[in-house]
């Protein structure tokens, strides 16, 4: 359904402290995403997680490599409230989301209340969003990804913050979501999230893949570098 | 977007959407302040000559600034969602075009309360107008990549529109220059000086802008326009990078 294909990227930082300002995210990273599997991505912090993400959604471009996506698939990026607008409203983000990714403002309409209930935001949904706690924002985010429908559901850490009661919801919302034929890239510190969600894990280490197959024996391999 | 960032703009203020016509008359309140009451312009039309320059200056200056600053400013949004990256800059110059056309009504209520009823020549605004709102979009495009791949343009571009508001005639007339040669090079140097003089030729003396030169300006325009939307098209994943490293 999607595959890197021995994917590199590179940029110039503004500081000089790196490869002549070169700095290397990916190095070599092949893997593929099967149709309606639940993939799990776990690394340690700043190992290319997010950009590995973000090269699947098509948001950035590798400098080497190839990110191959079947035709007239669409694939969205969740992430924790970054990518909102402090100055708007739950509403108007939410509706803004929606439209980002393909919906009609008729149909983006028809969310808005689902979103509202799902995610338990009440009287705030009409706030600016600037005055949510970061627990609000993941709520946000996740009700908006998942009210809001795409082929390839990319979750960057999400369902690690918001209060347990929410986690535990989101979590059951998710997966009677992964039992149907939703195909998920999931990225995660929560060792027992991955082991829980995923059919297939990967462990990514210093910009490469370090190991690839059953989540147990991939979190194995990843307890032996984040030690 | 733009419509919601409006909303979100009026509701942070006291004053809420007052602030569309408050600010533009507080800078025209000052430029009267300094050039009329402390340094004497000369001309009993000075008010109305200020706020045919000034007001229509605010909406490129104001919507070139801000939209330069669109890409990077929406870097959350970057970061989650593949989009176009055209969609920053046209958001806020939609905001501009949906402030502007309050502006532009008060600037024809205020011309006719100083004895400038309207005039079949008003008619002319609609093509000056079109060709304006084609300047501002080339030049946010512009401003809006180069701000993406050094910020440092941002400070550059701020500088350029104080350069351009003491070189468009805003508070000085091209036609008053003494020397015709003069008028003439700085007309069709700058494009905005041009187009500050057009609309005070239709709004104040019922005469027909240069069309020839119109014509240039807006085919220039666009043509920019074009080029730069497609190279934007063409590398927004390159753009993405550069806004998020």
């Amino acid at each position: 359904m999607l595959a890197l294909e021995n994917v590199s990227l590179s940029y110039q930082s503004r500081r000089k402290s790196f490869d002549h300002g070169a700095h290397h995210v990916l190095d070599g990273v092949s893997l593929e995403v099967y149709e309606g599997e639940t993939l799990g991505i776990i690394g340690r912090n700043g190992v290319g997680k997010s950009t590995t993400l973000r090269l699947m959604a098509g948001i950035l471009a590798p400098t080497s490599g190839k990110v191959r996506q079947r035709p007239g698939k669409t694939a969205s990026l969740l992430t924790i409230g970054l990518g909102f607008r402090p100055d708007l409203s739950g509403r108007d983000n939410a509706m803004l989301a929606a439209m980002l990714q393909g919906a009609s403002p008729k149909q983006a309409r028809s969310y808005l209340e689902e979103i509202k209930e799902f995610s338990e935001l009440g009287d705030s949904f009409e706030e600016r969003v600037k005055t949510y706690s970061s627990g609000m924002l993941a709520r946000l985010g996740f009700t908006t990804a998942l009210k809001t429908h795409v082929d390839i559901l990319l979750i960057d850490e999400v369902l690690s913050v918001g209060d347990a009661r929410f986690r535990e919801k989101a979590a059951a919302a998710m997966k009677s979501r992964i039992s149907g034929d939703q195909t998920v890239v999931f990225v995660s510190h929560m060792e027992a999230q991955v082991r829980d969600i995923c059919n297939r894990a990967v462990c990514l280490h210093e910009g490469a893949v370090l190991a690839e197959g059953d989540p147990v024996e991939v979190l194995a391999a990843y307890g032996e570098v984040s030690r | 977007m733009a419509r919601m960032a409006l909303r979100a703009d009026a509701t942070r203020y006291f004053l809420g959407y007052l602030w569309w016509v408050l600010e533009p008359l507080l800078y025209v309140g000052v430029f009267y302040v300094v050039f009329e009451v402390i340094l004497h312009s000369g001309r009993a039309d000075f008010l109305v000559f200020l706020m045919c320059g000034k007001l229509v200056f605010i909406w490129f200056s104001k919507s070139v600034n801000q939209a330069a600053n669109s890409i990077t400013a929406n870097k959350g949004l970057i970061g989650r969602i593949n989009v176009t990256k055209t969609l920053f800059p046209l958001a806020v110059i939609q905001e501009g075009v949906y402030r502007q056309m309050v502006v532009f009504l008060l600037l024809f209520a205020f011309l006719y309360l100083k004895g400038y009823p309207p005039h079949a020549t008003w008619v002319y605004l609609v093509p000056l107008i079109l060709v304006n709102y084609l300047m501002i979009v080339a030049c946010s495009y512009i401003g809006a990549c180069l701000v993406c791949i050094v910020r440092d343009f941002s400070m550059f571009i701020s500088l350029s529109m104080t350069f351009l508001m003491f070189t468009s005639g805003v508070f000085w007339d091209v036609r008053a220059l003494g020397d015709p040669h003069k008028t003439e090079m700085v007309l069709a140097i700058n494009p905005l000086a041009f187009m500050l003089d057009a609309y005070r030729q239709v709004l104040m003396h019922a005469t027909a802008p240069d069309w020839a030169h119109l014509l240039q300006i807006a085919c220039g325009s666009l043509a920019l326009l074009v080029i730069v939307a497609l190279v934007m098209r063409r590398s927004s994943q390159y753009l993405a990078l550069r806004a998020l490293s």
